[in-house]
């Protein structure tokens, strides 16, 4: 298999990438660790003419507890015993991510904005040009559910629902500055599933901010696949928050590869703070997302069982969420 | 700014200067540039890890890293692991342990193997199972392949 | 030979480890791909994106016109058609009428290199008169509006059936006590070796064309080039470099083979072609989809009356090794167990999807499954333990079947004394937890096909040549294949154990059919079987010359004389002797380097009825397998920690290889039941990827416990028999038949997926059936 001719680019900082991204139009596509583009770019898969490689742009490397660089590898933060301990559900997805040689590569800004997977998108040109193109590359329709207003493509990220039960922010650069914005609000679960990011063209993640509370907090991600390695997320249930046997104090969960979106479920885990986290509570909780979620015929295991499993696993997540070694 | 026309690296411990194109990945320059056909082709795709060499001694995919990008790094093939005269503690080990088959598979095995035992010198065989997830083997089973990389970490003890 | 085989011998029966490990373990071993000729081209295919559609003409100029483009090649230019058996020749190298499946060859290009091809590709007008698709074979029995060959039999798609009956079923049936019928539908699977699909041709000015391949059957290759290319085959070299795994898929003569060959006539340059993975799975030649129905008569005390099956394949578009795999999915139920009424109705019908073919343990792993598991609803039924069902029926040593399959060795007896003794079975049948189980399978399959594919000439199944010079290296020429099953450590260690020489004095050459003899390949399980009664053949002759000359030397009678290690000596006198060298340069005295040939054809057997001789063979090795199973009851997913393996391969002459080809079928028969599985929408592949096609994974594999319990095989190679295939069958009904004790659910679709699983329960449960108490 080849690529295609692009041209290279590797700015050295976060203002040159900028200015760059800017002049390029969108004709352009940021290259982190490779495995998530690379693929797609053999398979002819929405090709741009340029790339711009990250890998030299010293800001987005480096990670402490309370920033990691949008470029750091998956296997440097899964290497970081106490970046483990302080984040739970983080470390959980960072063990679960494909393989041991996609994490050496991979990167946590690439995770995040990894590209939404479908049966009928992630095929090389020929598979789709004989089907026919789909609304997410050259075509206009979607094989999944026959229509043509909305991709449902499925978000296949481990990382984002557990960064986002604990509350994480992003940082992101543009043309009119830097900004941060809480990671829950990058998806845009209003969009079409094409635009899924709110974020303006030519922004660029710079890097994910953790709040100190969220040490404190005990949590676990669980993630279905088929195979114990290689496999995307067929669902991930992220949980994180404070609760004992007599009150809840916080409680988050997210949810990611059944939608086009990761989503965090507030309004079904708010009016728990106070009360106790009952079997009983739990299970209603299990149920409310489950209904909550619609995911479509477009990966290994079918709709129905991904949906049953939601229940399973936010009842065991509950269950096994384990919090920071005491110091 | 334009990435420069020669790329330059260390290869199995050697400086090299080749030109290479933008849209060209580390595993077609190995084997037609470079012409070491050590690193094997299974999928192009990153989905059976026979590509996998050592870049700053972590494995790697090269069929997904672009070759300009390791550019002032250190790329190590199977050859770079293998000694200058008869076989690593490793290799012997596959030999031995009936590890390799058809032996496709077994140069990216035996680069994830090395770097594990570099990383971690005592394994254990669940540590060996999640460090060589990304390496398909069609042909054992993985039992012998798990034992060989036991039993050379005995040795190399 | 009338002495007992000795209990051991000096160097087989040990573990060997591979001869060309230190190649393979340094990226030095060879590979096709590996392989670079000057001036060498890149060949690229235009694969059909319909899955039915008559061609009527392709536009070829603006690909011709591209710069760097040398040859564009369509189906007219070649249309001679090929197939791997002589009977069914109904492929072409490339479509010449008709496109048969999404990803059917419809045209090539060779070019300076791959995006240059590619883009040539992509210039190519196709005008196609799209026409019906066939997706459900069941909907191709009966007359179809346009059938995918011409030999559709009475123009429907049905490629092949095969009805036999011997004995009176019905009556068995009729007289039954009781009965146990199972409808099993399984997903076609997929060899997915590592190493992808590749050949070189180079065509050279002196008239003759050499090509590398990927291949398990060099010689049904060249007998394809030739006949397809129009060259005499003497004008053609076929080289077997090293290869990444076959199973069977590169069992066939290819057409992307023959295509190479063509590009490089045509452009008189060498020219590679190397599939794409995606490109693999269209190739396949996979177990066929399958969809059987098993009854099975038992008399009161367990004695089996009778089978009574039915079984329906999907062929996809051609023919391959079909033929053959119409009749194993029925006859190679004839073993492990005495049949005396049988009656097999079977059927093959094309479909519009990329061709089945034959795969590890072909025809015996969908057919085992079926039988299997009915077994198990028959132990259940009469109260006999499951173990004990088995041993009631089992054939004897030295038997023969209804169907006239001449059993010889079998210690399936002991495979079944072995597993239930160090699996505890006893202590653990239905007296596990729920969720917790363990379950019988059992296997039989042949240790090579008795019959060759192709009548004339007529000639040895498998010949290996010796050559032995002044410096002590003894050269060995065949065509066998080795694939990375060890059979070249094997033809080595044969040669070495027979001239009592150390084993890297024996050097075995790269297949080449300029020199070696031919050898038909490695299918069927039959290169131990016979390329090593060949090898032994030929080493005895080459140690006959080497003892007559030794004799001359010491002044004895060669009958007075033996081989030591390096040595030939007195019998009872083992100082008086020479070196091997001493001996062989002796020899060579008046004739130069020796040579020595050996071969060997398996004897005649079979009945004189229609089909009869499909499934003989010269030995049958024989299976008993205890899988253990573990169920989460909340998602349906199950791991097997534990498998209990004894296995009948009569003498096992590398124990390392053996154990191998035991722990890789387990793997290989073990993602059969959990996940593997050619996923169609219609007739359109949706996961061609090794991504998505689910081989499993390290931390899925059982550990397994080999108990390797055969006795010699009298006719077999120093006793050996296979390990090549027959360990994959007895692993899947192991598995459903363990999942059965520890859910009280009968899976009878493969692959079974954590979803089906949790179905199964949730059935069972609304039948109001609890099982160990849930």
């Amino acid at each position: 298999m080849h690529l295609d001719p692009f041209e290279l680019h590797r700015p050295t900082s976060v203002e040159e990438t900028v200015a760059l991204a800017e002049r390029l139009q969108g004709r352009f596509d940021f290259l982190a660790g490779g495995t998530d583009l690379l693929p797609n770019y053999k398979m002819h898969i929405n090709l741009r003419p340029h790339v711009v490689a990250l890998d030299a742009v010293p800001e987005l490397a480096g990670h402490s507890l309370e920033r990691i660089g949008a470029m750091v590898r998956l296997a440097e933060l899964e290497r970081d015993p106490e970046f483990g301990h302080a984040y739970p559900p983080v470390a959980d997805a960072l063990r679960e991510v494909a393989t041991p040689l996609v994490r050496a590569s991979g990167t946590v800004g690439g995770n995040l904005l990894v590209e939404t997977r479908c049966f009928f998108f992630n095929q090389s040109y020929f598979w789709r040009a004989s089907l026919g193109f789909c609304l997410k590359a050259d075509g206009d329709r979607c094989h999944v559910v026959p229509q043509k207003e909305r991709c449902y493509a499925t978000f296949s990220g481990d990382l984002a629902p557990a960064f986002m039960v604990l509350d994480a922010e992003v940082e992101v650069a543009g043309p009119g500055g830097r900004r941060r914005i809480p990671l829950t609000d990058l998806y845009d679960a209003k969009g079409d599933g094409i635009r899924r990011l709110t974020t303006r063209p030519g922004e660029l993640l710079v890097g994910v901010h953790l709040p100190p509370a969220s040490r404190t907090l005990k949590g676990r991600y669980r993630k279905l696949r088929v195979r114990p390695s290689y496999d995307f997320p067929e669902l991930g249930v992220a949980v994180a928050g404070a609760w004992d046997d007599r009150r809840v104090t916080s409680l988050s969960i997210a949810v990611g590869g059944v939608e086009p979106y990761p989503r965090r479920f507030d309004e079904l885990t708010h009016p728990l703070v106070g009360e106790t986290l009952s079997e009983d509570r739990v299970r209603a909780l299990a149920e409310a997302v489950t209904r909550a979620v619609r995911p479509v015929h477009n990966t290994f295991l079918l709709p129905d069982y991904r949906r049953r499993m939601v229940g399973v696993y936010v009842r065991r997540a509950i269950a096994e969420a384990r919090g920071s070694v005491a110091a | 700014m334009p990435t420069p026309d020669l790329l330059r690296f260390r290869l199995n411990g050697q400086p090299v200067e080749v030109a290479c194109e933008s849209a060209r990945v580390l595993l077609d320059l190995l084997r037609e540039d470079l012409t070491l056909t050590g690193t094997k082709r299974g999928c192009d795709l990153g989905t059976c890890g026979c590509c996998t060499v050592l870049v700053d001694g972590r494995p790697t995919l090269s069929c997904l890293t672009l070759a300009r990008l390791v550019d002032g790094r250190d790329v190590t093939t199977i050859e770079g692991v293998t000694p200058p005269n008869g076989l690593s503690p490793v290799q012997r080990a596959f030999v031995n342990h009936g590890a390799t088959q058809c032996g496709f598979c077994t140069p990216g095995f035996i680069v994830t193997a090395t770097a594990l035992l570099r990383e971690v010198p005592h394994p254990t065989r669940k540590e060996i199972e999640r460090a060589i997830s990304g390496n398909l083997c069609r042909c054992t089973g993985y039992r012998k392949i798990i034992d060989a990389i036991e039993a050379a970490a005995r040795e190399v003890a | 030979m009338t002495s007992a085989p000795p209990s051991s011998y000096r160097l087989l029966g040990g573990r060997i480890p591979y001869v060309e490990g230190p190649l393979k373990v340094t990226g030095r071993a060879e590979y096709t791909d590996d392989i670079q000729r000057p001036g060498m081209l890149v060949g690229r295919l235009l694969r059909s994106p319909w899955p039915h559609a008559r061609l009527r003409s392709i536009d070829t100029s603006a690909a011709r016109a591209l710069p760097g483009v040398f040859a564009v090649l369509t189906g007219e230019k070649y249309p001679t058609p090929f197939g791997v058996l002589p009977i069914t020749r109904d492929e072409t190298a490339i479509a010449v009428d008709k496109a048969r499946y999404i990803g059917d060859i419809i045209a090539a290009v060779a070019a300076s290199d791959e995006r240059t091809a590619e883009r040539a590709i992509a210039l190519l007008r196709v005008d196609a008169e799209i026409l019906p698709d066939y997706a459900d074979p069941r909907m191709g029995v009966a007359p179809v509006a346009e059938p995918i060959h011409q030999r559709g039999l009475l123009g429907s798609n049905i490629q092949k059936e095969v009805v036999q009956h011997f004995g009176n079923v019905d009556a068995a049936f009729a007289h039954a006590a009781h009965s146990a019928r199972v409808r099993g539908n399984f997903a076609g699977v997929t060899h997915a070796f590592t190493e992808p699909l590749v050949t070189i041709a180079e065509a050279t000015p002196d008239g003759r064309l050499t090509v590398w391949s990927a291949t398990q059957v060099p010689h049904y290759l060249h007998r394809a080039l030739s006949e397809v290319l129009g060259l005499p085959m003497h004008r053609i070299r076929v080289i077997k470099p090293e290869v990444g795994g076959g199973f069977g898929g590169k069992s066939d003569p290819l057409p992307h083979e023959i295509v190479c060959a063509a590009l490089s006539l045509e452009t008189g340059r060498p020219v590679k072609i190397l599939l794409d993975r995606e490109d693999v799975f269209y190739t396949n030649h996979g177990r066929h989809p399958t969809q059987n129905d098993v009854r099975i008569a038992v008399d009161a005390s367990g004695q089996i009356l009778g089978y009574d099956i039915d079984a329906l394949l999907d062929g996809g578009a051609w023919s391959s090794f079909g033929t053959v795999t119409t009749y194993y999915n029925g006859v190679l139920a004839m073993g492990p167990y005495r049949v005396p009424n049988f009656r097999y109705r079977g059927r093959r019908v094309y479909t519009t999807k990329p061709p089945s073919g034959a795969m590890r343990a072909h025809g015996g792993t969908n057919l085992r499954y079926s039988v299997e598991v009915a077994l198990d609803m028959l132990a259940e039924k009469t109260g006999i333990d499951p173990f004990d069902l088995r041993s009631r029926n089992a054939l004897p040593p030295n038997s023969r079947t209804v169907n006239e399959f001449r059993i010889t060795s079998t210690s399936f007896l002991k495979c079944l004394a072995a597993a239930r003794d160090k699996s505890g079975w006893d202590t653990k049948f239905r007296k596990l937890p729920y969720g917790h189980g363990v379950g019988l399978g059992c296997g039989f399959y042949i240790s090579g096909s008795n019959s060759p594919i192709h009548f004339t000439p007529k000639m040895p199944q498998s010949t290996v040549h010796l050559k032995v010079d002044m410096d002590g290296g003894i050269a060995v020429h065949s065509m066998q294949a080795d694939i990375g099953q060890g059979s070249n450590t094997l033809l080595a260690a044969i040669v070495a154990e027979v001239l009592g020489v150390d084993l890297d004095r024996v050097h075995v050459q790269r297949v080449d059919s300029d020199v070696s003899p031919i050898d038909l390949g490695s299918y069927s399980s039959r290169v131990t079987f016979m390329m090593g009664n060949a090898a032994r053949a030929a080493a005895e002759e080459l140690r006959g010359k080497l003892v007559a000359a030794a004799a001359t030397l010491l002044d004895r009678s060669p009958d007075a004389l033996e081989v030591g290690h390096e040595r030939i000596q007195e019998r009872g006198h083992p100082e008086v002797g020479v070196t091997f060298l001493e001996a062989l340069h002796r020899a060579m005295e008046t004739s130069g380097a020796l040579t020595a040939s050996g071969s060997y054809n398996s004897p005649s057997m079979g009945g004189q009825f229609k089909g009869a001789r499909a499934g003989t063979a010269p030995a049958y090795s024989f299976a008993a397998y205890v899988a253990e199973v573990l169920v989460d009851d909340d998602t349906g997913e199950y791991r097997v920690p534990k498998v209990w393996a004894a296995f009948d391969c009569g003498r096992p002459l590398n124990r390392l290889a053996v154990e191998g080809q035991i722990e890789g079928s387990i793997h290989m028969g073990l993602g059969q039941v959990m996940g593997e599985s050619m996923n169609y929408r219609g007739t359109r592949l949706i996961n061609p990827s090794l991504l998505e096609y689910k081989i499993p994974m390290p931390q899925q594999m059982p550990e397994v416990e080999i108990l390797l319990v055969g006795d010699d095989d009298p006719e077999g190679p120093f006793g050996a028999k296979e390990a090549g295939e027959g360990p994959l069958i007895a692993t899947l009904p192991a598995v459903g038949n363990a999942l059965y004790d520890a859910l009280g659910v009968r899976f009878t679709d493969l692959p079974i997926t954590p979803d089906k699983v949790l179905k199964g329960v949730d059935q069972r449960r609304a039948e109001g059936r609890p099982w160990k108490g849930r």
